[in-house]
């Protein structure tokens, strides 16, 4: 079984080709930070107002440190205990989009912040910055939840080892991601900080497909080992949504303040609980709020882009590419 | 041109564009009553319901969010445009401009517009006044693209100066002599029946009225300061807006000695790095990013890295992220990947002359260098056409253009010494080039759109629409700014012009005609023909008023062929196999007499037809662009100013019709990126219209633009599509568009092989486990499809 203890390193015949082939995917979706052009973004922030440079600092803030944070559990949890070889495969790909990420923001931030004070600042906002150092605590307690356990032994370890699996898809990538991905976006709406939006873009293809991977891994389990998913679990998973949710709303009050147009603390509970309402079903459990998503502009995130080429890098290319020449194809 | 003419235009035009129920402004925004989640624009700031006393964030937000819910009723798309257009005229009103005379007053006191405009205007006030047309037509998309882009603003307070229809009517005083002709072209633009390409709609009416949307540059000379005296007419070409091709085929290849220092040659990558370096940085205009696309012909021995160029993988010294990528393909290469047979490269240096012949003289001159033993590599053709289909598959560059075809049948190419050499930015421009002469069009594009009545095309109105249209083009020639004297020299000798269109998928959706229909095929191949008759008779008319253009001598023309002659019956170019070429006979008799004309006045200019992107005009206009299908039935569009929802309106009105138009079909469309084929509820009717890009054989796309290509003397931006791209499809695909004689490709469009997960489209279920051992097709199926294929998820 999927979470039995061990190192598995045969990959024929394949127990989980599902995993493979996200790892296959995965690789034709690459994409390098070098392609993110942000030059007009600059112009786009030096005609904000102190209100939204204020809210674009806090989150650049967050972003610096959060891949790295998801990087960190990789590593010391999952890979560790995730036994069958193709979803390791996916796992060390997935380490080096993460990679990615943290270059990426780290661009973002040497070119948003070109005082040095200031970018050191940033990355110390995860132990300085009340709202920041609160998800990160959030973060840090569910990487240690599992105590440094070798073996999962007992349908108690496997279930605190799900908790950590759920939280870092459903709580973390899942939502206070998505949380961010929302102001971003929000500032798309309006014409503003496109080179952030293309590359978050490609960061949020990315975590989408890391979620999904998580879920896939939650299904597998629970189809080999039905008995772990009691209803202790489920109310377990229930709290540490309701956290999470209030956390990223401490972080909104932090952003938005009194509120700016279009954004601001209740439209982003509406939208949080919303994205927890989704995350929970993909669980196959109830809703627990009922809320209904108050941002219009992300509708955009959910249909194809058509971009003009005269004014952005189109990012539907694929990067791995099979056959031979030949003529008698259909197309 | 009488006055009673111009108002017939306008009124005739205005009457056939169809439904015009606008909204007014301050109206509530449409939703439908199964809207669960808020259908009508509530939440965030918008609680109160916009209107006159509301203040500008307000009544910005409530257009935001009468946008953003384009998807649940296409008509919100027309409220948030009229809501715009009241912010617009308050926004000008600030400056005191209230009327089209007093816009010009302003942007020409703000030092905007030319004093010849400012002083016409002036003396024409109140019959120019009296043009201006309240309503409006616009989509939000396309009234959004003009307020962010196109209309003048003030130098310091930023705030625009003129309304929309300021804007239009501007742009056709900048073209115009009296105020006849200005309200001719103003009915056009106003009824979105037709409009001039983006650099004409900035810059007419300017001071520097550089109004030409694209360049050809020939390849630098091989020396040092020719190579960078290219660069600088770059930069002052882009300077001004104008899109780049620039051929590079002339200069040596890597390891070539450089006799002057003894040293060798590092290729042309490096040289290509300077370029791209350089087209970033020069802004054009300041309006949008500078853009140029580089030709190389197959036989450069540096082709291989250069079909690298775009990678994002490998040593970022050996990229170049801004440039896009042609191939210039002579037939011979195609014809030894066809025969499986090897293929030369060489170095420029050796072979200086291949570049400047095609066709036979081409292929003797190639074998000859062979035997020679000039080649400095041979590769198998075969690898080397592999190799480019890569290209295209991971980065949609790369375009295949065909050499020869674009030589042979060109008006221009009478005698040896003028060859085409590149194509331009978007593959539809074909012209000769030389170290003297850089190639300029001039472009605009009828919207097909806009010339539908009852059930079929307004045939009379759209020749009249091409005359027009045709005229101010040729008028654009003597009033445009070149930024270089290569480019006029070439623009005055030959005045060529690019006519195209826009908006045949609105035509096949209202018609009723699938893409791939023989009907589609049929009456898209006659409007082809008769733009191209009407286009053609006019030139000859400005001939006979104005004089033939100055090398009409060294035209085909001259010499009696028209551009169709150069397609027999039953043949492409020349070849057998080829589609859809044999001319209709139910219009040869106009032909004939169009050639009779022609022989007595000649031509005004060298060529007319090039079917162009379209991308940002058809914005405004709001029609599908140029001669694709739709990509999706819902799709966002990225731009400079914001992202924007499109929704397909003709299937949304087959489906109220229908009284399927509902969250939970809107939500399976959605989650079915766009496609309604796998949603039972949708009639097989619809599911054939409505395919999209992906959908559709490709074969179809091919066999359209191979039947009208006799009426295109020019070339066409022809984009293809596939999904998931493989090397052996694609290099089906492209064999069969070069015999098929296409001049020129566009881009290969393909999708992510991971995607986004939808936010806003309800969660489905928990997915079951997957199967231990799963069939590897049916995986891969899953992956393509992860919310249409449930059954192997």
């Amino acid at each position: 079984m999927l979470l039995d203890p061990g190192m598995d390193l045969t990959l024929r015949p394949m127990r989980y080709p599902d995993f493979y082939e996200r790892y296959r995917a995965a690789i034709r979706n690459t994409w390098t930070v070098e392609e993110v052009d942000l030059n007009s973004d600059l112009a786009d922030l030096a005609k904000m107002t102190d209100q939204e440079r204020h809210l674009i600092n806090r989150l650049v803030a967050f972003f610096a440190t959060g891949d790295s944070i998801v990087a960190n559990n990789l590593v010391l949890n999952l890979y560790q205990h995730v036994n069958a070889p193709e979803a390791r495969l996916y796992l060390s790909r997935q380490l080096f989009e993460e990679a990615v990420h943290v270059q990426f923001y780290l661009t973002l931030l040497d070119t948003y912040l070109p005082d040095h004070d200031e970018r050191v600042k940033a990355f110390a906002a995860v132990e300085h910055i009340p709202s920041i150092r609160d998800k990160a605590e959030f973060c840090f307690r569910w990487i240690d939840s599992l105590g440094g356990l070798d073996r999962l032994e007992t349908s108690q370890d496997r279930r605190a080892f799900l908790l950590n699996l759920i939280c870092f898809a459903a709580c973390i990538e899942g939502l206070f991601f998505y949380g961010a991905f929302a102001y971003v976006y929000w500032f798309r709406s309006r014409g503003l900080l496109g080179g952030l939006a293309t590359g978050t873009n490609w960061v949020f293809r990315d975590e989408s497909m890391h979620m999904e991977f998580a879920f896939s891994v939650v299904d597998t389990v629970r189809a080999e080992e039905p008995g772990l998913f009691d209803d202790e679990l489920a109310a377990q998973v229930v709290r540490m949504m309701e956290e999470a949710v209030a956390a990223e709303l401490a972080f909104a009050a932090d952003l938005c303040g009194d509120g700016l147009p279009g954004m601001g603390v209740e439209a982003m509970r509406g939208y949080l609980e919303y994205v927890a309402d989704q995350r929970l079903a993909r669980l196959g459990m109830p809703a627990r709020y009922g809320t209904a998503n108050p941002f219009a502009f992300m509708e955009l995130q959910d249909v194809q882009e058509l971009a003009n080429f005269f004014e952005r890098r189109v990012s539907a290319y694929q990067v791995a590419v099979e056959g031979n020449v030949t003529f008698d194809e259909d197309f | 041109m009488t006055q009673t003419m111009a108002e017939a235009a306008i009124g005739t035009a205005g009457e056939a564009a169809g439904d015009a129920a606008i909204d007014a402004a301050g109206d509530a925004v449409t939703g439908t009553a199964d809207d669960a989640a808020g259908g009508a624009v509530t939440g965030t700031a918008a609680g109160a319901v916009p209107g006159a006393g509301a203040g500008p964030d307000t009544r910005r937000l409530a257009i935001e969010e009468a946008a953003a819910r384009v998807i649940t009723d296409p008509e919100n798309s027309r409220t948030a445009a009229g809501l715009l257009d009241g912010l617009i005229a308050d926004e000008t009103a600030e400056h005191g401009v209230r009327t089209f005379s007093e816009s010009v007053a302003a942007t020409h006191a703000a030092g905007l517009v030319a004093d010849r405009l400012a002083e016409f205007v002036a003396a024409n006030a109140a019959e120019l006044d009296a043009l201006v047309r309240e309503e409006t037509r616009f989509e939000y998309f396309g009234l959004r693209t003009v307020y962010d882009r196109y209309l003048l603003r003030h130098p310091e307070t930023r705030k625009v100066l003129e309304r929309p229809q300021h804007f239009f009517l501007r742009v056709a005083c900048g073209l115009s002599e009296t105020v006849a002709e200005a309200g001719e072209l103003y009915g056009l633009m106003t009824t979105l029946s037709y409009l001039p390409s983006s650099p004409t709609l900035f810059n007419s009416g300017a001071r520097r009225p550089q109004l030409s949307s694209c360049f050809l540059l020939d390849s630098p000379r091989d020396e040092l300061e020719a190579i960078y005296e290219r660069y600088a007419q770059v930069a002052r070409l882009s300077k001004y807006a104008g899109g780049i091709g620039i051929a590079w085929t002339r200069v040596r290849s890597r390891g070539s000695l450089i006799r002057g220092t003894n040293g060798h040659s590092n290729g042309i990558v490096p040289w290509l790095r300077t370029l791209d370096s350089s087209v970033a940085a020069v802004n054009q205009g300041g309006r949008r990013k500078g853009a140029a696309c580089v030709y190389l012909e197959t036989w450069h021995a540096d082709v291989e890295e250069f079909l690298e160029l775009r990678d994002n993988t490998g040593e970022d010294a050996r990229r170049t992220h801004n440039l896009n990528l042609a191939n210039w393909v002579p037939d011979e290469f195609m014809r030894r990947v066809e025969a499986d047979e090897e293929w030369s490269l060489f170095d420029p240096k050796d072979v200086p002359h291949l570049t400047d012949l095609y066709g036979a003289a081409f292929d003797a001159a190639y074998r000859a260098a062979e035997e020679a033993g000039l080649a400095v590599r041979r590769i198998p053709a075969r690898t080397l056409y592999g190799r480019m289909m890569r290209t295209l598959a991971q980065t949609g560059n790369g375009w295949m253009t065909f050499k020869d075809a674009a030589n042979r049948t060109s008006n221009q190419t009478a005698r040896p010494e003028n060859v085409i050499h590149l194509s331009n930015l978007c593959t539809e421009i074909l012209e000769v080039t030389s170290d003297a002469e850089t190639a300029v069009c001039n472009l605009g594009s009828v919207n097909l759109a806009a010339h539908l009545a009852g059930d079929g095309v307004d045939w009379e109105r759209l020749r009249r629409t091409v005359r027009t249209a045709v005229r101010f083009l040729d008028r654009t020639i003597d009033l445009g700014f070149y930024p270089t004297p290569e480019a006029e020299a070439a623009n005055r000798r030959w005045r060529p012009i690019g006519l195209g269109v826009m908006g045949l998928a609105d035509v096949f959706f209202a018609l009723r005609l699938p893409f791939d229909s023989p009907e589609a095929l049929e009456l898209s191949t006659r409007i082809a023909e008769e733009i191209a008759l009407a286009a053609y008779g006019t030139s000859a008319d400005l001939a006979a008023e104005r004089g033939r253009h100055p090398s009409y001598g060294e035209t085909r023309a001259a010499d009696g062929v028209l551009h169709p002659d150069h397609y027999g019956d039953g043949h492409s170019n020349g070849r057998s196999g080829g589609h859809g070429a044999s001319r209709s006979a139910a219009r040869s008799p106009e032909w004939a007499a169009l050639r009779e004309r022609i022989a007595e006045t000649g031509l005004r200019n060298s060529l007319l037809i090039a079917i162009a992107p379209t991308a940002t005009i058809a914005s405004i206009a709001g029609c599908y662009e140029c001669i694709e299908p739709q990509v999706s039935n819902v799709f966002k569009r990225e731009t400079l100013s914001g992202e924007f929802l499109q929704v397909n309106r003709y299937l949304v009105r087959d489906l109220q019709a229908r009284g399927l138009w509902n969250e939970r079909i809107r939500d399976a469309i959605k989650r079915a990126d766009g496609s309604v084929q796998d949603i039972p509820e949708i009639p097989a009717d619809l599911k054939v219209l409505y395919r999209t890009a992906w959908e559709l054989p490709q074969k179809a796309l091919i066999d359209l633009a191979a039947a009208r290509t006799p009426y295109v003397d020019q070339a066409q931006s022809l984009n293809l599509f596939m999904a998931t791209p493989t090397i052996g499809k694609l290099s089906s695909m492209y064999a069969y568009a070069w015999k098929s004689g296409l001049k020129t490709t566009y881009y290969l469009r393909s999708r992510p092989a991971t995607r986004i997960a939808q936010t806003t489209v309800a969660a489905a279920p928990g997915a079951p486990a997957p199967a231990a051992v799963a069939d590897p097709e049916a995986v891969a199926c899953s992956l393509e499809n992860p919310e249409v294929c449930d059954a192997c998820q």
